[in-house]
């Protein structure tokens, strides 16, 4: 078979690779081990896994978008990939940060909370800037625009893990009635059929037919969905699971398509077939690079065709190596040396012979004591059986520390673990959830009695299909291991440590450390010395600090008990998570049916909600905001102005009891009121705070509309259905938002009465005829509109609400004959300035939900005589009626040329420079304040404690520079405080 | 995330709805005559168990109705679901999973993932 190859660059040099290579592999092949610095100490890192596992060999993806930590183990390389180590400075083999090694003294467990307590502003200006720039990993990528998208399924069976135990599931689910989705993390099924030579053959055929063979017949079966390059991450509450797909494998990002896609699945049975991680062992340099898993070793072997090292020395515990050895005896390289703890008796046959047959150096009942080398491994010393030690030159060190079944996923669902006494590692017990676990990741490491364990645990379906399956294996059937977890170490230096966490950088010393200074919970230690608080959580390492710690405290390891397992199991990228949910998707955007309009006329907009509201309307290029604010505030009074109102929220109630129930929602009382006026009204909480306020319209007492705040539209329908549906579902009434079936125009100052009259010239405007607070439908074209005369600046005014098919036509008539009145169209900071004028409240700007009616001085709009409404009672509480609440005033600065600014403190005192000996009694809080064009000087409204009582006294309000202004308080009614204008 | 059985829809993703607290808080039927105490009670104080709950809820992003439930708040178990109106179901029909003197369920609270000896 002829490859073609693959060209990429590592640290600016270009390399080939094979199709299908991971960065590490294609790495491998051409002999480059030397991949990072290492998170504190800046030592050097390679290859220590072939897989997900991995804590060392992290890289950062140039050419997409400077992608960060990315697992070069996982990611596959394609033709021009721009790969860049991490964490070195100024380059990978030559890194000054590497000088923490030799201060790691001051690295040790805890370093942060006891190195950099003082002294003060060491912090900001020390301790930050340095660790800043030498701990850490990669760098934060760039913004781009993620397609990624999610993708939801609901099946009756996952399966997590397309190995060997997962194909056995699917093959019983295949052409069955069951929904089954089979989840595969890497682009191919098989599992250890393709990472390892542990089987011959499967029903007597070789191994590879039988793969073929099996996933032809699964993907053909209608009921079954396999997704590969998808790991699944999260194993929810309720059969909850996600999984996290990867639509670029071997391939560079196409801007037109989605890189990722998150899966959210829903299942009745999660099928755990999602294996197991190989553990390591910590000796003196562990981290070197050339020291390596021997499972990766022998999948770089099997799955990639790349033969890492030709001759490295295998350190075991277990039995598992057997197969390894036969892997590179069969392609005719020959290991250095075989080291093996467990006495020569204990030690399998197969392993033996095989030994024998290529006459290997071989090491029973002995360990490896520890590794030396620069950049790499060059020599390995190893403690015999006579207790001597004995040193090897070897460049690669293949370690096996036995197996813990992956039970990230099960405990995420809340499954209990238990200790497997025989194979020592942590094995799932009781399931919480509707869990099925399969193979090895139940703690299952034979073979042969995997077949029995499908059939047994999958009975309680019906209608399976029957398995006929029979493996040949290569080597012992039987997993056996002795416990080790560290080995003693001969030489000190401070470039000697012993790593238990690789990414982090702990060593058994800070394990030791930590228990010794009381950390003695293993969650307490996890934190103290960020032990598995990596990218990797530890993946090959935390059953081994498990086990180390419990020899420290001398209790049994199950005593001790694991760490918590979060998810994600690996990282998510958050443009997966955030899906199409960004920029212009991010929210809806609301515009009314005049946007158009506004935007000609040259609006500047503002968010209110979803909503774009024209904030002000530039008149020419080279005016402010400030002058264009000026300019409609003094015409509205002067003449006449419109805004558009269309976004005030609009709620119709109708039903027989539809008065009773409006009494309850607002305080006002509603009984008296005539049919066709309408009512500025109070929402309160039953706490007694302000919630909303707005016009109530009544039609009949059968019928009313009422209006919201443009923020608050939907959260005031869900509080009347709450109660509607929860309190009083006695009463007979319905709710319906209408906001968007009116547009609606606020037309107020002097002139709007003669404008009304020549817009609708056969509606009669005179106060007799249309008072204030009095509203009416009339015809208009082929529709209806109504109009209410209402007022929200304080001057004569009128609101039509107008269906928004006709809204424009109406507004562009309005400006048409009004040519002669020289109306102006005004934006939400004019009408936020000349409702300031008037003192009128904007609910969430003058109150914060703290705030009564009666701290508004808005006693007149509770109905004393009312029975009930919501919020009532609180009205009476002791805290309620206080005089010392904070009450709502105006202020008004005595240099009348000064600005006050709003969210700044009311305070008694003038004199506010440094050094400040007291505490400054603050009063309170500015809410509003704008300059007045039309009284020429600064208005403000604030919230101050006892404020109604300081009415007429003077205080102070300070500034961004430690000034004051000195303030008069008023009353909050600036301008025509007899409210003569509105009534005109 | 769990699913929550609507009794008007059906089984739901928990996003489409909204927790709406304790259940069977009734609103005084005459709040004047209420102390502050007694007022403030209804006001502001809701039992937080760990355990058998009865909560209500409102399927917010669906037929904006409301019902109640109940829930383990220890394992997320929503153990009945019933409309407003209906009597709530005696708790003494719910096998209760708290065990432990601290109030955790032996299998499924998540705050420790081995079995404890
Ligand atoms: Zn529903």
């Amino acid at each position: 078979m002829t490859e073609s190859k693959i060209y990429f660059k590592f640290d600016g040099k270009k390399y080939a690779g094979n199709q299908g290579d991971t960065i590490a592999a294609a790495l491998l092949r051409n002999n480059v081990r030397l991949i990072g610095r290492s998170f504190k100490y800046h030592r050097p890192r390679g290859i220590y896994t072939c897989g997900i596992e991995e804590p060392n060999a992290l890289v950062q993806i140039i050419n997409e978008h400077n992608e960060p930590n990315v697992r070069a183990t996982v990611k596959k390389i394609y033709e021009g990939m721009i790969v860049k180590s991490q964490n070195r400075w100024p380059s990978l083999k030559t890194d000054l940060g590497s000088i923490n090694n030799i201060l790691s003294p001051i690295f040790s467990a805890g370093f942060y909370y006891k190195t950099f307590m003082g002294p003060k502003g060491f912090w900001k200006n020390v301790y930050e800037p340095l660790i800043r720039r030498t701990a850490g990993l990669g760098k934060p990528p760039k913004e781009f625009k993620s397609k990624s998208i999610h993708q939801h399924h609901n099946v009756d069976i996952i399966i997590v893990g397309g190995g060997l135990s997962g194909l056995l599931a699917a093959r019983k689910f295949a052409g069955t009635n069951y929904d089954v989705l089979m989840v595969e993390r890497e682009d191919a099924l098989g599992g250890v059929l393709k990472n390892a030579d542990k089987i011959k053959s499967i029903n007597d055929q070789p191994k590879d037919e039988w793969l073929e063979k099996t996933e032809r017949l699964i993907r053909n079966s209608s009921n079954i969905k396999i997704l590969k390059n998808t790991l699944v991450t999260t194993y929810n509450f309720s059969d909850h699971l996600i999984a996290l797909e990867d639509k670029n494998v071997g391939k560079p990002q196409d801007n037109e398509k989605p890189e990722l896609v998150l899966h959210k699945i829903r299942t009745k049975h999660t099928i755990l077939a999602n294996g197991h991680i190989e553990r390591f062992i910590t000796f003196r340099n562990n981290d070197l690079p050339g020291v390596m898993l021997a499972a990766s070793f022998e999948k770089y072997l099997n799955r990639y065709g790349v033969v890492p090292d030709e001759s490295p020395v295998i350190f075991t515990n277990n039995s598992s190596t057997y197969s390894l050895l036969k892997s590179l005896t069969d392609l005719g390289h020959k290991p250095k040396a075989y080291v093996d703890i467990r006495d020569q008796k204990n030690i399998e046959k197969e392993t033996i012979d095989l030994l024998e047959k290529f006459n290997i150096p071989f090491y029973p009942k002995s360990e490896i004591e520890g590794c030396e080398g620069q950049k790499e491994v060059k020599k390995v010393s190893i403690r015999t059986k006579k207790n001597q030690i004995s040193k090897i030159k070897t460049s690669m060190l293949c370690v096996s520390g036995g197996f813990n079944p992956d039970i990230h996923l099960f405990t995420q669902s809340k499954g209990l673990l238990k200790w497997d006494k025989e194979h020592l590692t942590f094995k799932p017990d009781r399931i919480f959830q509707k869990t099925i676990t399969l193979g090895s990741v139940s703690g299952n490491f034979s073979y042969e009695k995997l077949l029995v364990e499908v059939e047994n645990k999958l009975s309680e379906f019906e209608g399976l299909n029957e398995l006929e399956v029979k493996f040949e294996l290569n080597g012992p059937g039987k997993f056996q291991i002795k416990e080790l977890w560290e080995t003693k170490h001969e030489k000190k230096s401070l470039w000697s440590k012993s790593f238990i966490d690789l990414q982090n950088d702990v060593t058994t010393k800070d394990l030791r450390q930590a228990v010794n200074e009381g950390f003695n919970r293993i969650e307490h230690l996890k934190r103290f010395t960020t032990n598995s608080m990596g990218t990797d959580q530890g993946k090959i390492s935390s059953i081994n600090a498990l086990g180390i710690v419990s020899k420290i405290l001398k209790k049994d390891i199950s005593e001790v008990g694991t760490t918590t397992y979060r998810p994600p199991y690996s990282p998510v990228n958050f443009s997966a998570i955030a899906g199409r949910s960004t920029y212009e998707f991010y929210d809806p955007e609301r515009k009314t049916p005049l946007h158009s309009w506004h935007v000609k006329q040259n609006a500047v907009f503002e968010n209110v909600g979803q909503w774009k509201r024209p904030w002000y309307f530039k008149k020419s290029e080279d005016e402010t905001m400030h002058q264009a604010v000026q300019r409609e505030a003094e015409q509205v009074r002067k003449a006449a102005g419109i805004l558009d109102g269309s976004t005030l929220g609009k709620i119709e109630i109708k039903g027989k009891d539809a008065l009773t129930f409006v009494n309850l929602m607002y305080t006002n009382s509603f009984t008296k009121m005539k049919p066709k006026t309408g009512r500025y009204a109070l929402m309160l909480g039953e706490d007694g705070m302000v919630k909303d306020d707005g016009i109530v319209c009544k039609i009949n007492d059968q019928h009313f509309i009422v209006t919201t705040t443009t923020g608050n539209a939907a959260s005031v329908l869900a509080h009347m259905e709450e109660y509607a549906q929860t309190e009083w579902p006695n009463l007979n009434v319905y709710m319906n938002s209408i906001t968007e079936q009116f547009a609606t125009f606020n037309l107020s100052g002097p002139k709007s009465r003669v404008i009304m009259s020549r817009v609708f010239n056969d509606i009669d405007f005179s106060n007799d005829q249309f008072p204030f607070m009095s509203f009416n439908n009339f015809k208009y074209l082929d529709t209806e509109i109504r109009i209410l005369r209402a007022s929200f600046t304080g001057e004569l005014g009128y609101e039509i609400y107008v269906p928004p098919s006709h809204a424009l036509k109406l507004w562009q008539k309005i400006f048409i004959y009004s040519r002669d009145f020289d109306l102006v169209p005004y934006g939400t900071e004019t009408m936020h300035l000349l409702r300031a004028e008037k003192g009128y409240i904007i609910v969430g700007q003058d109150t914060d939900g703290t705030v009564t009616p009666l701290d508004l001085n808005l006693n007149w709009m509770i109905g004393k005589k009312k029975k009930d409404f919501i919020g009532k009672r609180s009205l009476t509480r002791t805290d309620i009626v206080r005089e010392t609440r904070k009450q709502l005033v105006g202020l008004v600065p005595i240099d009348k040329t000064l600005g006050i600014e709003e969210g700044q403190h009311v305070i008694e005192q003038k004199d506010l420079s440094l050094p400040i000996k007291d505490p400054v009694d603050m009063l309170g809080h500015v809410t509003s304040s704008y300059f007045s064009p039309n009284l020429n000087h600064s208005v403000a409204m604030a919230l101050i404690r006892g404020g109604k009582r300081k009415i007429g006294s003077r205080l102070f309000v300070s500034t961004e520079n430690l000034n004051t202004i000195a303030v008069e308080v008023v009353e909050p009614n600036f301008i025509d405080p007899k409210n003569e204008r509105m009534m005109l | 995330m769990f699913t929550i059985r609507c009794p008007y829809c059906g089984e739901r993703d928990q996003s489409e709805f909204s927790n709406g607290g304790e259940a069977h808080v009734a609103r005084p039927k005459d709040p004047e005559q209420i102390s502050d105490r007694e007022w403030s009670e209804y006001v502001f104080i809701r039992a937080n168990p760990k355990g058998i709950y009865y909560e209500r809820w409102v399927h917010t992003h669906g037929c904006k109705k409301w019902f109640n439930a109940v829930r383990n708040t220890s394992t997320d178990e929503i153990l009945k679901v019933y409309k407003m109106g209906e009597a709530p179901p005696p708790l003494k029909g719910f096998k209760n999973t708290i065990k432990t003197p601290s109030g955790e369920p032996d299998v499924g609270s998540g705050n420790f993932s081995v079995k404890k000896p």
